[in-house]
């Protein structure tokens, strides 16, 4: 009886959203009671700041045109990560020993530890990325333009 | 490694994401692969529908740049379940069925019907609202335990990964995987084009089959 109520509630889809926020509101709420979680400190892939830096907001890391110490799971799996990291043309990195203002350009130089971690160790993933937001987009371009 | 899939025959290194074919994997890997074979064989059929009480019946007329695209569709949703059935990587796998999910979106989403429309509207809400806990789990994972590596995680003895992370990646797949749900009621069975359809069902079958290995090695 109770099975036949359920399944006849289930069995419109309209409801299943609100099912589903529910489910993830009370996984929260008990997620939120569980708080502390334990922080290991020891990451594989750490990330400092630096302030000081003259690219700051973009210091992805790694001294140009040296080689760069990159920590990775399977080290033996990327024998070439960490020479990539030299994201600045000659005339960069005279810019940026001698200005502040660097900073706002070095979208333009892809490169560093981070980038090195996305395109290097953890290739594959960089990869399905942005098949995701392809496959979004072709899905929103074939219904836009059938109309 | 061992853990409740076998223990692995072959290993597939993309740095550090690295896929495993346990005897489990493996077998779940050839299902979506002869699955994809034959959405990219098959010929979709056309449907006939008979008056009830008289000899009349009518046919219904499908588009066949629709099932184009819905071939497509399924095309991609089978390689996301490959990807996500033997991927050995926590991220990698949140991030291959969230491919998944928006495929099933595509497939459900091309039938030009208003009620089929409306489910897929609402099932790409329901998609969209699992990226969070299927993220979140995958977030928790790695700052619990510092690494993302299911091999890693696997071969600790004791097992740090907080239930609460194993429950968020649960319910994320679940999101991801609702769309039997809507493609039961949205009449899709019935619709043209059953094999592309089936890939719906199929790879959310995958999926839960696979995140239920993943919380049970971690």
């Amino acid at each position: 009886m109770i099975i036949s109520r359920i399944s006849a509630f289930i069995s419109d889809f309209e409801n299943l959203m609100p099912l589903f926020a529910g489910a993830c509101a009370l996984l929260f709420i008990i997620g939120i009671l569980m708080l502390p979680l334990p922080y290991e400190e020891k990451q594989l892939y750490p990330k400092q700041i630096n302030r000081s830096s003259t690219l700051d907001p973009y210091d992805r890391g790694g001294s140009p045109f040296t080689r760069a110490t990159i920590i990775s799971q399977y080290p033996q799996n990327s024998p070439t990560a960490g020479y990539v990291t030299t994201y600045l043309t000659p005339l960069s990195w005279f810019l940026a020993n001698t200005t502040q203002h660097l900073g706002t350009t070095i979208v333009a130089h892809p490169g560093g530890i981070l980038d090195e971690i996305l395109y290097n160790t953890r290739g594959l993933d960089t990869v399905v990325e942005p098949t995701i937001l392809f496959i979004a987009f072709a899905i929103g371009s074939y219904l836009f333009r059938r109309g | 490694m061992s853990s409740v899939g076998g223990t692995p025959l072959f290993l597939l290194e993309f740095g550090d994401i690295v896929m495993y074919f346990t005897p489990y994997t493996t077998s779940l890997f050839i299902l979506a692969l002869v699955f994809t074979c034959i959405v990219i064989l098959s010929r979709p059929e056309n449907q006939l529908d008979i008056i009830f009480g008289s000899d009349g019946y009518y046919t219904k007329e499908t588009e066949v740049e629709e099932l184009r695209f819905r071939r497509f569709m399924s095309i991609a949703c089978g390689l996301a379940c490959l990807g996500a059935t033997v991927t050995g990587d926590v991220f990698d796998f949140t991030l291959f069925v969230s491919l998944v999910g928006i495929t099933n979106v595509g497939i459900v989403a091309a039938v030009r019907s208003r009620h089929v429309q409306n489910a897929a509207f609402q099932y790409g809400i329901v998609a969209l609202a699992g990226t969070v806990p299927l993220f979140g789990g995958a977030a928790i994972v790695a700052a619990t335990n510092g690494t993302l590596s299911m091999i890693e995680l696997s071969a600790r003895t004791m097992s740090g990964v907080p239930l609460i992370a194993k429950a968020l990646l649960t319910l994320g797949v679940m999101g991801e995987g609702m769309a039997p749900f809507y493609a039961a009621k949205a009449e899709m069975f019935r619709a043209p084009g059953a094999p592309y359809v089936i890939m719906c069902s199929l790879s959310s079958l995958l999926i839960f089959l696979r995140v239920v290995e993943v919380i049970i090695t971690m």
